[in-house]
């Protein structure tokens, strides 16, 4: 095109550009945020400089004081720079005591100056027990008559703990926990270091007679909770009046899907807690055998084991996460409101021992009970604090400073490490095939094939033709009868599929081209018509198979509804196969929930395979699986992350638990440039303008899921919920979709992300560096322009400055 | 070339000027909290692309216990806070709080409707009112219980409200079973505009004819379903809730009340609160938190929703109390549990789907068949979306297209509406070659014939053929039974005396006849197999079928041996296959002519089948009687005894079933048991 003519066109298109605005609505609504975005930073928090006469001073460093207060079991952090005071604890006198001496003091006519000094203010929506708690370093969870109860290590009665020094180890002490009611002792050792706190309890440390009735230990639940009420004194009428305490403006940071805020505000209503069961839950040891899908979404389970709490606009805050024992891990939230307390408080909780149901019959015949022994684990959990706003580079005292200093520390243990990223290259494109699966037919099942062989060869030709070149594909029902009722490492192919030699050839046909195609497959989840359960399927705590209905989200005529997970050695040992068949022609292998599903073992002699010896298999196998091959695998947990080179269907919303107020991508900042992300596939509700902002937004390159037929084809098979996927109706969004995308992010490939600031409601900036030179990139959800910094951005668009 | 070239940039230009002002339609990834169900083509509910996505979540409204929620057309809601004792209005597009209406009269407000000029009407049934407010809040009016006679013993507690524009205000009251009372502007009482009648179960019908007066008074009174909820549409049609029902709970009413849906709708069973949209969309919800969309004449669309309760996540509910539309038909539902507010957005593909819908109801038939497609490209297995097409496709004249969206939507009626017009243009098409090839045949028999006679070639091949039968006797033995419909009586009469019939020829009919009931049961052509195979309980059929044939053959022979039939074992077997000619005959022609038959010609197929039935029926009727020697009479008392002794046979078989089923049960229990806590 000539240049007049580019002249004229370009002419013509501003002159839509001006009609169209004129056409526009002239009062945009101003854009209301939901929890799906991330809303601007909460204000400054206020304070004053802390009292530490009741504190000991235990250790100063470059950057922190630190105190305890012997009597409350609390430890004070205290910034030396700006003053500001994060405590383990709530601070908080048992209320008995003080109603006792204010009432003894008005008995004997004691002055209003005696009263009001004994007149310590209390809390007004906590007991006794509570109050323990909120002070606490430690609180325990145990079990008596089926029921929990709590106790902690500044309980008013039957605990004790004593802080002492550990000789010949600097910075590190000890503290002494024993309770007598339930008996059960613990030794908890405390590190201090120049701005980080670690906590670690060894299971060989554990004692006592009742040890077995230990259902959970929980560490700090009061560290960074905001709000409360009080009982204060009034100097006029001498009688105690309930005030509302200062709420910090601040968040709590959960690891629900891509990362989730939960801001403290006061909530009219009694809500649950928010429970975030690291890396999912064991559905070995879950109260019943078998599970149900209903109508409701399953939530999202963290696969990383970290949460964090800030405390105003860039002040302090801390990331925290266990080194030991994450998968036996809940982050717990209670957020205002719950448990009928006014604070918002979230704690690590690690647990022992648990309620189930031993069932006699099929009929449901059974009775509650416990574990004889519990777990058998440590604890180690870490919280770095962090301060300021990061204008100086150090990670700042908000959720993006907690996933610069995760993943530092990820990076430090080799759990991550940095990719090679050509500045400048296109992003990848993740492209998936399902190929067959089968419905039921008159006598047993019936195969439909959607995509052959040669429609994904054509497929790929075309996109190729079309410019894509950076690109990397699944094949999922490759097998015979799309693999749903066969093994996983079983070779049976299907010639209306594609012959193993098809394949063979397709795989390298595409890998001189630089596109890597591999077999995806489901390693876990097994059925009655796929294999016997004896030895392959997980037994639950209560001696039965593990079984999964998912009746309700599958067709009415599906020939399977009830499903099961295989053992872990058996998952282990059908990936190893896997990887061992298709080794010598895939460069690649791309596995399905094994990823995010981590499962114990048990027998009629008690456990099998623990959770940490589970973890620690599938490390060993996709260890020497990754050795010669790239490992593709779907949200995986984060003790895969270190065998992991793409990331698919990367979470980029959170669960959506009411009192969540912001969704951030944390776990994109955590894995940002250490391995390819991926978003959910396209097809489904994450095909409009505000998705493709959303992954220009997280960094993440678009995927999608394709067929050469039909996708109506599948409506009785298990991939009925493909509900869109025909190629000839996805050709031209996959090349729009992966065209924008990639217009932006191509110029940050490369770079390291260091900020993400939202400026106002709808507007998110994110700062990327490389060799001290930054990048900014805008993104605006709104349907106005903005401007930053004197660059603008166009409604509902992104845009890269710098 | 240059012309061309014009009208192109031209078309750029207007393409994207359009595009500016065209509004963007707003979803988010993924993030829905439940999932999304439709009716598939056979009726199944399957999971379809989210229609709605958990949107605004209000909890910092400070409400308590609130009961309803109304949406009026600035985009206000009016919130019944009944725990506090006041309406909060609240603005959508500000996202936050307008105003406060309290008033020293509330005492339990827990309805709340808004007319067009702003009036807003309160049902109170802690004051036994309904309290009329100007839009400023001031209060107009107070309607009090009514004094007419006829209301005088009916309780009076207004708790949910609708008005029509002529000013008739409709209440649901607290207790009252007569059904939704109407009361005028005035305060005067209408009457009961809509009813519900009670429905007795098979027991209470037994309790009203078997039981003394004593009795019955002694029993719980039996009320009609009570009406839950009440609302009026912006074109003044009065719909109702009814709760404790899955049939018909949600109604439209015609001005005397009647309900205008012509076929059953399946509603909630715990129906709260119902809502119509200004495109006559009707949305419901129940308390156990679901909510189900439904067109103007009762379709349903989407229904989404779960019950949770030990977690909150936005879009689940513990107790969903009410639900409103705003003007851009976001939903709005209120939680009565926890007392916040839910809103949920329509997703892209909802929002293609209701165009479609008002497209087609507009008789914009194109425009809606490209929006039906939109849509089939988001969901491909949208039965609505086939359906749609398939309707757009068959006003097009594009009969053949419009066959392959009926039958992906299973739209039987109108696939065979489709199918009549391509039949018909197949015939025209082809009538003269058919009619050609016919009388061809025909002339080519008749030479064949008249060649035949004066060369008598046929004849011999006919002995071959009957040498050969004659020596394989079960070949003659199954050749007889295309002889027996026609001599019943001789023939059955030739089996009495075991000169004709083999039991191993019988079993080959019994096989054959297997086989073709099963082609029958599945392989008719798509109009006609109303069930699909896949939907089949395949062991069942089979069982029944043998377990039912067997039973007979067993049972008659035990019957008439005890009635002085003369008929042995082996002639009971023998008769009902030898009968069955007419009715695998019948079967085979329906399943055959199936495939080229519309709805127009189903009386064809029914007659077909009457036949055959009744013929094979006939058959062995008279075969039973003949070897039997019974009279009529005795004929009917015997196969009257059979099918008594074959319940008796079913229903002693079900019981051993189960009884052998609790002792497996129980020995594996013991079993268990035993290994659980002894080993």
């Amino acid at each position: 095109m000539s240049y007049k003519k580019r002249v004229k066109r370009a002419g013509a298109l501003i002159l839509a550009f001006v009609i169209g605005l004129t056409w526009m609505p002239m009062t945009a609504d101003a854009y209301i945020p939901t929890n799906r975005d991330t809303k601007v930073n909460p204000e400054r928090a206020e304070y004053t400089p802390e009292d530490f006469t009741d504190y000991t001073l235990l250790l100063e460093t470059g950057t922190v004081r630190y105190y305890y207060r012997e009597d409350r079991d609390i430890i004070a952090v205290e910034d030396k720079e700006s003053g500001y005071c994060i405590k383990t604890g709530a601070d908080l006198p048992f209320s008995g005591d003080i109603k006792d001496a204010v009432k003894e003091l008005k008995r004997n006519g004691a002055s209003d100056e005696e009263i009001l000094a004994a007149a310590e203010s209390y809390a007004d929506d906590l007991n006794t027990t509570y109050v323990g708690i909120a002070n606490s370093l430690i609180t325990i969870e145990y079990y008596e008559s089926d029921k929990i109860k709590y106790i902690s290590s500044a309980s008013e009665e039957d605990a004790a703990s004593t802080l002492s020094p550990v000789e010949g180890r600097d910075g590190v002490y000890r503290l002494d926990v024993d309770f007598s009611k339930p008996d059960i002792h613990l030794k908890l050792y405390i590190t201090f270091k120049e701005s980080s706190i670690s906590y670690e309890i060894p299971y060989s440390e554990m004692s006592g007679q009742d040890l077995y009735k230990l259902a959970s230990v929980d560490i700090t639940p009061f560290l960074g909770a905001s709000g409360g009420r009080m009982n204060v004194m009034n100097a006029e009428t001498m009688e105690f009046e309930t005030v509302d305490s200062y709420r910090v403006p601040g968040y709590v940071f959960v690891p629900d899907g891509s990362g989730s805020l939960i801001r403290f505000v006061h909530n009219s209503a009694a809500f649950n807690p928010y429970v975030g069961d690291i890396y999912g839950k064991d559905y070995a040891t879950e109260m019943y055998y078998d599970y149900t899908y209903l109508d409701d979404v399953p939530v999202k389970e963290p696969v990383m084991p970290v949460f964090g709490i800030a405390h105003g606009d860039g002040q302090m805050a801390f990331a925290a996460w266990a080194e030991k024992g994450a998968e036996y891990m809940e982050i717990i939230v209670n957020p205002d409101g719950a448990k009928g307390t006014s604070y918002t408080w979230a704690y690590p909780r690690f647990e022992y021992n648990i309620n189930y149901y031993q069932l006699y019959d099929e009929k449901g015949s059974g009775f509650f009970t416990q574990m004889d022994e519990i777990f058998q684990h440590d604890i180690c959990m870490t919280y770095e604090f962090l301060f300021g706003d990061g204008s100086d580079g150090s990670p700042a005292a908000d959720y993006t400073g907690m996933a610069r200093t995760y993943r530092q520390y990820l990076l430090d243990i080799g759990e991550l490490t940095l990719m090679p990223e050509e500045a400048g290259s296109d992003i990848p494109i993740r492209l998936d095939f399902i190929m067959a699966d089968c419905e039921s037919s008159i006598i047993g099942t019936h195969q439909v094939v959607v995509t052959t062989v040669d429609d994904v060869r054509d497929i790929l030709d075309a996109l190729t033709d079309a410019g894509i070149t950076n690109i990397n594909s699944g094949l999922i029902g490759w097998q015979k009868k799309g693999g749903n009722l066969i093994t996983p490492a079983k070779m049976s192919f299907s010639r209306s599929i594609g012959s193993q030699a098809a394949f063979k050839k397709l795989f390298a046909e595409f890998g001189e081209r630089g596109i890597e195609i591999s077999f995806s497959r489901d390693m876990l989840t097994i059925n009655r018509e796929m294999t016997s359960y004896y030895n392959t399927a997980v037994k639950c705590i209560s001696n039965w198979y593990l079984s999964i209905d998912k009746e309700n989200i599958l067709p009415a005529n599906i020939p399977v509804t009830k499903f099961s997970y295989a053992t872990p050695v058996k998952a282990a040992g059908w990936l190893e196969a896997l990887a061992d068949k298709v080794g010598s022609y895939s460069s690649a292998l791309t596995v399905t929930e094994m990823g995010h599903v981590l499962t114990s073992n048990w027998s009629r002699n008690g456990v099998e395979m623990s959770l940490t010896e589970s973890m620690e298999l599938y490390r060993d196998t996709f260890e020497q699986v990754s050795s010669n091959m790239k490992i593709n695998l779907e949200n995986p947990n984060m003790y895969l992350w270190k065998y992991t080179d793409r990331y698919l269907q990367i979470p980029v919303g959170n669960s959506q638990y009411i009192y969540e107020t912001d969704t951030v991508p944390f776990l994109q900042m955590v894995l940002h440039g250490t391995m390819e992300l991926y978003a959910p596939y396209s097809n489904f509700s994450f095909y409009n303008q505000s998705a493709v902002l959303r992954m220009i937004d997280y960094n993440i390159s678009p995927s999608f899921i394709l067929s050469e037929e039909p996708s109506w084809n599948l409506a009785d098979t298990f991939s009925a919920n493909l509900y869109s996927t025909e190629f000839s109706l996805y050709e031209d969004m996959i090349l729009d979709i992966y065209g924008q995308v990639n217009g932006v992010l191509s110029q940050v490939q490369g770079w390291e992300w260091t900020n993400r600031i939202v400026p106002q409601d709808g507007v998110v900036v994110n700062v990327y560096r490389s060799g001290g030179q930054e990048r900014y990139v805008i993104i605006n959800y709104t349907e106005a322009e903005v401007e930053y910094h004197g660059n603008t951005a166009a409604p509902e668009s992104a845009a890269v400055f710098g | 070339m240059r012309i061309h070239k014009k009208w192109k940039n031209i078309f750029l230009l207007l393409t994207a000027a359009w595009m500016m002002w065209y509004p963007v339609i707003q979803s988010n990834a993924n993030q829905t909290t439940s999932y999304t169900y439709a009716e598939d083509g056979d009726g199944h509910y399957v999971r379809t692309q989210d229609a709605y996505l958990p949107d605004m979540t209000l909890t910092e409204l400070g409400l308590s216990a609130a009961e309803d929620v109304f949406i009026d057309e600035n985009n206000m809601i009016y919130i019944a806070d009944t725990g506090n004792r006041r309406i909060v209005k609240y603005d959508i597009n500000k996202g936050q709080i307008d105003g406060i209406l309290e008033s020293s009269e509330f005492s339990a407000p827990r309805g709340v409707y808004v007319t067009s000029d702003g009036t807003i009407y309160v049902a109170d049934s802690g004051s036994k009112a309904v309290l009329i407010f100007a839009p400023d809040f001031t209060l107009i009016d107070k309607l009090t219980k009514p004094d007419t006679p006829i209301f005088a013993d009916t309780n009076y507690e207004p708790k949910r409200i609708a008005v029509d524009s002529g000013g008739s205000i409709y209440l649901i009251g607290e207790g009252v079973y007569n059904g939704v009372i109407q009361l005028a502007r005035t305060g005067e009482f209408l009457g009961y505009f809509a009813v519900n009648h009670a429905k007795l179960t098979f027991s209470q019908m037994l309790q009203q004819m078997l039981f003394t007066r004593d009795q019955l008074a002694n029993l719980v009174d039996i009320n009609p379903t009570v009406f839950t909820n009440v609302f009026v549409d912006n074109s003044g049609i009065v719909y109702t809730a009814t709760s404790g029902t899955h049939r018909n709970g949600m109604k439209k009413h015609s001005t005397n009340g009647g309900n205008m849906f012509k076929s059953d709708v399946w509603s909630l069973d715990t129906l709260t609160d119902l809502y119509v949209d200004q495109n006559g969309l009707i949305y419901t919800c129940s308390s156990e938190g679901y909510i189900v969309i439904y067109s103007r004449n009762g379709e349903e669309i989407f229904e989404f929703g779960s019950y949770v309760t030990t977690v909150d996540i936005a879009g689940l509910f513990t107790n969903l109390v009410s639900i409103a539309v705003d003007m851009d038909g976001n939903i709005w539902a209120l939680d009565g549990s926890k007392s916040y507010l839910q809103s949920f957005k329509p997703s892209d593909y909802a929002q293609m789907v209701y165009n479609a819908m008002n497209l087609y109801e507009e008789g914009r038939y194109e425009e809606a068949m490209r929006q039906w497609n939109e849509v089939l490209r988001l969901n491909q297995m949208s039965v609505l979306a086939h359906d749609g097409v398939g309707k757009a496709y068959l006003h097009a004249q594009e009969y053949e297209r419009a066959l392959e969206h009926f039958e992906v939507a299973n739209n039987k009626p109108y696939y065979s509406e489709a199918f009549w017009e391509v039949r018909n243009a197949w015939l025209q098409k082809n009538l003269g070659k058919i009619l050609l090839v016919l009388i061809l045949v025909i002339v080519l028999y008749q030479v064949l014939k008249m060649l035949d006679k004066k060369h008598g070639r046929m004849a011999a091949v006919k002995m071959r053929i009957k040498k050969w039968t004659d020596r394989t006797p079960v070949i003659r033995d199954f050749a007889y039974a295309l002889h027996m419909p026609r001599h019943p009586v001789n023939d059955y009469y030739e089996i009495r005396k075991n000169r004709r019939g083999s039991v191993m020829a019988a079993t080959i009919i019994y096989a054959l006849f297997f086989i073709d009931f099963m082609a029958f049961k599945t392989c008719k052509g798509f109009i006609y197999q109303y069930t699909a195979v896949e939907d089949m309980d395949i062991a069942s059929i089979v069982i029944g079928f043998f377990l039912i044939l067997g039973l007979f053959i067993i049972c008659n022979y035990l019957v008439t041996s005890i009635n002085d039939g003369d008929g042995t074992f082996r002639q009971i077997y023998l008769i009902p296959a030898y009968g069955m000619m007419p009715v695998m005959i019948a079967l085979l022609a329906v399943t055959v002519f199936s495939y080229g038959m519309t709805y127009n010609e189903s009386f064809l197929l029914t007659i077909i089948l009457i036949i055959g039935v009744a013929w094979s029926t006939i058959t062995i009727f008279l075969g039973l009687q003949t070897v039997h020697d019974y009279t009529v009479r005795e004929m009917i008392k015997s196969i009257v005894l059979t099918v008594i002794f074959m319940i008796i046979a079913a229903v002693i078989g079900i019981i051993i079933s189960i009884m052998w089923d609790s002792l497996y049960n129980f020995l594996s229990s013991v079993g268990k048991e035993m290994i659980q806590n002894v080993l």
